[in-house]
């Protein structure tokens, strides 16, 4: 049984990064894509518009002194935000544009901060319910994310309508029975001795569409985890390999599992939760203090354009804190995973937001701030 | 001429008296080592009985798997605990495994894979799962075939280079240890090369083998020993799970091009291979759920 391989050898750069981009600072892994799916004629990601993304603002999209949202405000900003960006004439118009009767829909949801922070039942019931509107029937639209127990303290459930599944690829962790055993980055950062990354296997194997549902957080290891760390490290197995001692791959990983297909090619929406935001000790929220509130949803097909301004909300809110930038790469600063925990002047590793650039080179999107078009709304 | 592997089954070593006989037959235990001068009293309770010598034994360590936090990225680490480099070392040793809670099965599946002669000594809860694994093993048998690595080993008998052969079984890095440069084997270690810090020793012979030539690789498992032994056409995959928990879906890739595979799993009777290819470079397949241990026979044809 012989099986077709795309390979895609990227020994030193991929093509079109340049030589400032991966010289000095990061040793870039090789890595060895396998998959058998091609790539759609205009895949999803950048997608039908790229540079271009919505934000739609509304003070009472969620109550802080309770953590409510408000249901209905979050349904007017998905609107608007949907009609903005699509230019459709209502907002089943605009969801047509990307989804049909007949498609089989996986929503990336984010749990890893939950219960405290994750892709809100709010958000998350307002996708399901849009896309039934187009005529996606319940059992053809999958909440999916990696992790059982994270999943679990969310309860999705009491917020979708039944027939929703509500999918995690490990019950129980480390276990491999629900990645496709086909599709896979395989490369060596430290050594490890299972080298292979996984794609899940409902990606290729059931989905015709992916929304893509990641919250506004800081992250550790990746500077800042958005769009592009959502989809990849969210849709993998055995990616928590790429972090050893003080040293992430997060810099050329997270783009290099974003454009695997099918995963860049089904994943035809973005759709950033940001009713609250980490701003230090994601992609955890190991302490509420960290908790804040952008009340502001992100929505676009570009997952670059949206990251490149989540690290700027991020690093402002993080500067209005008197924390370290993202940006700082000094060994000052670096200081294990308790202290990381406790001080926002901790870092647990050499953070990478530089992931985003370089997911742009891979032909993701679009990173330079002033080629994005930002669309501002106020609800 | 490579020596094949033995078909050895390991034994419950026995030092209860003669009152916990019905234990012993509850659990399905017919053949025990005992305490020498004391195997004419079980005989005369109708086991097969044989005098060891627990004392003049090599002493084989408990197998298990430990998990160390690694602060640095807080997660747990797996310290494992197995004995095939010794046995690979010292094949014609008899090993005696004093084996606490849980540990019997996998030592019993350990001994056999490497065709050691090993006695176990098992507390009495372990007996019922001992006898079944004891059983498993006498139906899969042992097929005639010699042991395949890719890297061969003088072996200079230091505690340094005993330390590089526990590394390289522990991360799969299949060897052999052989009196003198053999072409057969992809990499040869010798005596005299710099092992001060063993474990970037064995990441280095990794490296000067690459891992596409490596004869097996397993993925989605960090706690999974392999053995392998073959020949021209035949090939049989030993899989070793230290974890303590089953692991789910296990990738294995086996250099070589094989047409058919059987699995005969612990406690997983009727469990096939998932996912099979096979082209001119590897064969691979998951196994749905590996217990203790696994064997895979594959045929070219």
């Amino acid at each position: 049984m012989h099986r077709r391989k795309f390979l895609q050898m990227a020994a030193a750069a991929p093509a079109g990064v340049p030589l400032g981009l991966a010289a000095t600072d990061h040793k870039l892994p090789e890595y060895r894509v396998v998959s058998r799916y091609p790539a759609a004629e205009k895949p999803g990601m950048p997608g039908a518009y790229p540079g271009q993304v919505v934000s739609v603002h509304a003070e009472k999209c969620i109550d802080t002194a309770s953590d409510a949202p408000d249901a209905a405000v979050v349904s007017e900003m998905m609107s608007r935000g949907m009609r903005s960006l699509t230019g459709g004439k209502d907002h089943r118009d605009a969801w047509a544009q990307f989804v049909t009767p007949s498609d089989v829909v996986g929503i990336k949801v984010n749990c890893s901060g939950a219960p405290g922070i994750m892709s809100s039942p709010a958000v998350v019931a307002e996708i399901v319910r849009n896309l039934m509107e187009v005529g996606v029937p319940p059992d053809a639209i999958w909440i999916y994310e990696r992790f059982q127990e994270q999943v679990d303290s969310v309860h999705y459930d009491r917020h979708l309508p039944r027939g929703i599944h509500i999918w995690t690829a490990e019950h129980r962790r480390g276990s491999t029975e629900s990645y496709d055993p086909a599709t896979y980055v395989e490369t060596t950062f430290f050594d490890e001795d299972d080298t292979r990354s996984n794609l899940i296997r409902l990606v290729g194997g059931r989905f015709t569409k992916i929304i893509n549902v990641p919250n506004m957080k800081d992250h550790g290891a990746a500077g800042v985890t958005g769009c592009l760390k959502n989809i990849a490290y969210g849709s993998f197995s055995n990616v928590a390999r790429s972090h050893s001692g003080t040293v992430t791959n997060t810099y050329s990983f997270i783009g290099t599992l974003a454009a695997v297909e099918p995963l860049r090619s089904r994943t035809v929406l973005q759709v950033m939760d940001g009713l609250r935001g980490v701003w230090h000790g994601g992609p955890f929220l190991f302490n509420r203090r960290y908790r804040f509130y952008p009340k502001r949803i992100m929505i676009g097909t570009d997952p670059v354009a949206i990251d490149r301004l989540l690290i700027d909300i991020i690093d402002e809110k993080r500067k209005a804190e008197n924390a370290v930038s993202v940006w700082d790469r000094s060994e000052k600063y670096l200081a294990g995973s308790d202290a990381h925990r406790n001080n926002p002047n901790a870092n647990e590793f050499v953070r990478e937001p530089g992931h985003i650039e370089y997911a742009a080179h891979l032909g993701l999107g679009v990173y330079d701030i002033d080629k994005i078009k930002v669309t501002r709304l106020e609800v | 001429m490579l020596a094949t592997v033995a078909f050895l089954l390991p034994t419950l070593f026995w030092d209860g008296s003669a009152d916990s006989a019905d234990l012993l037959r509850k659990a399905g235990i017919q053949k025990l080592d005992v305490p020498p001068g004391r195997e004419e009293a079980w005989r005369k309770l109708g086991f097969d009985a044989s005098a060891f010598d627990r004392a003049g034994a090599a002493q084989a360590t408990a197998p298990r798997v430990e998990y160390h936090m690694d602060v640095a990225s807080a997660t747990r680490v797996p310290w494992v605990d197995a004995n095939g480099w010794q046995f690979e070392r010292r094949p014609q040793n008899a090993y005696f495994y004093d084996a606490p809670a849980g540990a019997a099965a996998l030592a019993a599946a350990e001994a056999f894979a490497y065709g050691v002669h090993a006695a176990i000594h098992a507390v009495p809860e372990d007996l019922p799962v001992l006898a079944r694994m004891l059983n498993f093993l006498e139906r899969i048998g042992q097929p005639a075939l010699p042991v395949r690595a890719n890297i061969g080993v003088i072996d200079d008998g230091s505690d340094a280079m005993g330390e590089v052969l526990n590394l390289m079984a522990r991360h799969n890095l299949l060897f052999q240890v052989i009196p003198a440069v053999d072409p057969r084997y992809d990499v040869i270690v010798r005596p005299g090369e710099d092992i001060s810090d063993p474990y970037q020793f064995a990441m280095q012979v990794r490296r000067r083998l690459t891992d596409p030539k490596r004869l097996v690789r397993i993925y989605g498992s960090n706690v999974v020993l392999v053995r392998l032994t073959g020949d021209g056409s035949r090939t049989r995959v030993h899989l070793l799970n230290y974890g303590g928990a089953a692991v789910q879906g296990l990738r294995v890739r086996v250099r070589g091009s094989f047409q058919h595979a059987t699995l005969s799993a612990f406690a997983h009777p009727k469990a096939d291979l998932q996912d099979y290819t096979s082209d001119d470079e590897a064969t691979e397949f998951t196994v749905p759920e590996l217990d203790t241990y696994a064997v895979i026979d594959l045929t070219t044809r």
